[in-house]
């Protein structure tokens, strides 16, 4: 974690309302691994105190450039948007834990649900350099919400589903997962919390659907490993990235907080972004 | 303070809080914005602070409020965390061995639901090495007496203070809350009560209201306000506050830059807190004991002290018997 003065090199609007913008941040580009995430401060405009937490989208240690990809929802996205290249903003990070990977697999499963593209991008490409299959799920309200296949590698099989039926499956993305589940080693979503919840229900009853439950020393069968340790996220099948409102994005505020399914809150900035499925408490209350 | 001289010319920013408390320079950071210390690693150097006010430490641990906690306001953000921390026993084995090394202040920030829960969190951290003080949250409900909150009523304000002055020798700062009609009395009895230092201020209550407009945002409704847009009222209170009592006042609230730092003193602030400002700069409080330091030098000061106080009334007004807010 490091404090970085990061050029916007290019900006464009690649759905409506949504921006994929690039900066040239050399040390985030090369430090930085997938699920994890940097908080940018908006300029000194009156009026915004808080820094905008946005998942590294993609980096290229090679050019030095991370992207950012989000939506315009208010003042703080709405500044970044004007920018121009040659412009610097201040970027904190990298922060947060990243998606971990057991070694052993490899067919990877990305669900990803509108805006949650953003959390999971980065790992198709590092997965596939890693000479991993991937599999990335898409879920939105309709075709022109759609994140363009031509912004994703052409190794990833790409499967989209829209409520309105306008692209590809018609009905809710966690409908595609069954196709998938006794494919997939591992899988990886981001996207709206109604979606991950359904997506670590169908996770939990897997290994019985798939007939694995009694194969002893299967993954997450393992012992010893600390619940919330990279060890132990390695074995889960569901690995999620969470979003919630973010004060200082390094765990000293509590701010972020989801709940836990055992012991106390979870800081998303800090224990986060990626946690294994199991150690969520998916029926909490909280939003 | 008057007596302190300057090291070998540089300009003298010790804060002297009574008890043994003395603070390398009058920059804090404010409980709850800097975690215990250690959370921004090396993007800090804590050790050039004035001290640090670490989270709200309770007797028992606490799970906090419901989500979301935290959002941005014109000007500023509400919060309301509801005191998520593992409890006084568990930051002590966690934290103390670390604060310990560390030259700059650690104040434990204590919160409660009872006098008795103040007494004997302040009980457990008495002696602990890397402990240099206490900072009293007395902005909860008591729950023992109708949820009431302490800061509101000098009568329990004092009471809830005198208590764990007995029970502790460490210094002992207590924080004030803005929602209040009038702090004088308060605060005198916070000062009566054997406080050594007053902070202020708490958050302000506000809410905001959430997607769709069905309910408030925040998991808890309410929220403390706090930066920029929170300054006049600290400041309002500061003014009130260090002129009806004799010991120190730390100021909060809305602290951004060294033009904020300088109005605080002048309004009879010994030192400041930073603490929202710090999500947008982490860097900024480090920066500010050096622009402090500059701004003297510039002045030809040896210390900061002739800066405190100059915009106080030469002599103290009269108590107003209308409200502070109508007073001339």
């Amino acid at each position: 974690m490091r404090l970085t003065t990061a050029e916007l090199v290019e900006s464009r609007e690649i759905l409506p309302g949504q921006w994929l913008q690039s900066f040239h941040a050399p040390e985030l580009a090369s430090g930085s691994r997938a699920g994890q995430f940097v908080h940018v401060r908006p300029g000194d405009i009156s009026g915004m105190v808080l820094r905008r937490p946005f998942s590294l989208n993609t980096t290229d240690a090679a050019t030095g450039i991370v992207t950012i990809h989000f939506r315009v929802i208010g003042r703080g996205t709405d500044f970044f948007t004007r920018l121009r290249p040659g412009d610097t903003i201040d970027m904190l990070g990298p922060l947060g834990r990243p998606f971990e990977v057991d070694p052993r697999s490899q067919h990877l499963l990305l669900v990803a649900g509108g805006l949650g593209m953003a959390g999971v991008r980065m790992l198709a490409d590092e997965a596939l350099r890693d000479g991993r299959q991937v599999t990335l799920l898409f879920g939105a309200a309709s075709a022109r919400e759609v994140y363009p296949s031509n912004l994703l590698p052409d190794e990833v099989e790409y499967v989209v589903a829209t409520d309105d039926g306008s692209l590809g499956h018609r009905g809710y993305v966690t409908e595609l997962v069954r196709d998938y589940e006794a494919w997939a080693d591992q899988a990886f979503a981001c996207g709206p919390v109604g979606m991950l919840k359904v997506l670590a229900g169908q996770a939990a009853g897997r290994r019985e659907r798939l007939g694995v439950a009694k194969l002893g020393r299967k993954r997450g069968a393992g012992k010893g490993d600390a619940t919330g340790s990279p060890a132990a996220r390695r074995k889960s099948f569901l690995q999620v990235s969470m979003e919630q409102n973010m004060g200082c994005a390094v765990g000293a505020c509590l701010g972020c907080v989801v709940m836990a399914a055992s012991g106390p809150p979870l800081r998303v900035c800090r224990e986060g972004p990626v946690f294994a499925a199991e150690e969520l408490d998916w029926e909490s209350s909280w939003r | 303070m008057g007596e302190l001289v300057a090291v070998n010319g540089a300009v003298d920013l010790r804060v002297d809080l009574g008890r043994g408390l003395v603070l390398p320079n009058p920059i804090l950071v404010a409980s709850g914005t800097f975690g215990y210390g250690i959370e921004y690693g090396d993007v800090v150097d804590v050790d050039r602070l004035g001290g640090i006010c670490c989270k709200g430490t309770t007797l028992k641990p606490r799970i906090g409020n419901p989500t979301p906690r935290v959002t941005e306001t014109p000007g500023g953000m509400l919060n309301s965390i509801g005191l998520q921390n593992p409890g006084v026993d568990a930051v002590i084995a966690k934290y103390s061995h670390t604060w310990a090394t560390w030259r700059v202040p650690m104040i434990v920030n204590v919160a409660g639901e009872s006098v008795e829960d103040y007494v004997e969190v302040a009980r457990r951290l008495d002696g602990v090495p890397g402990v240099a003080a206490i900072e009293l949250n007395i902005s909860c409900p008591n729950v023992g007496a109708g949820g009431l909150q302490f800061a509101i009523d000098a009568g329990a304000a004092g009471e809830v203070t005198a208590a764990v002055r007995a029970a502790t020798d460490l210094p002992l700062l207590v924080k004030l809350s803005p929602n209040v009609a009038d702090i004088r009395p308060i605060a005198k009895a916070i000062e009566a009560a054997g406080a050594d230092a007053l902070t202020a201020i708490n958050t302000l209550s506000g809410i905001a209201v959430g997607p769709g407009r069905t309910r408030p945002l925040l998991g808890n409704t309410y929220g403390g306000l706090s930066g920029p847009a929170v300054k006049p009222v600290a400041l309002r209170v500061v003014f009130e506050a260090s002129q009806a009592v004799g010991i120190p006042v730390i100021a909060i609230g809305g602290v951004t830059d060294l033009s904020d730092v300088l109005d605080f003193l002048a309004v009879g602030a010994v030192a400041v807190q930073v603490g929202t400002a710090i999500f947008a700069d982490p860097t900024l409080p480090v920066r500010l004991v050096d622009e402090l330091e500059a701004e003297c030098g510039r002045r030809g000061l040896a210390d900061y002290t002739s800066l405190i106080g100059t915009a106080l009334p030469k002599r103290p007004g009269a108590p107003s018997v209308k409200g502070v807010e109508y007073r001339p």
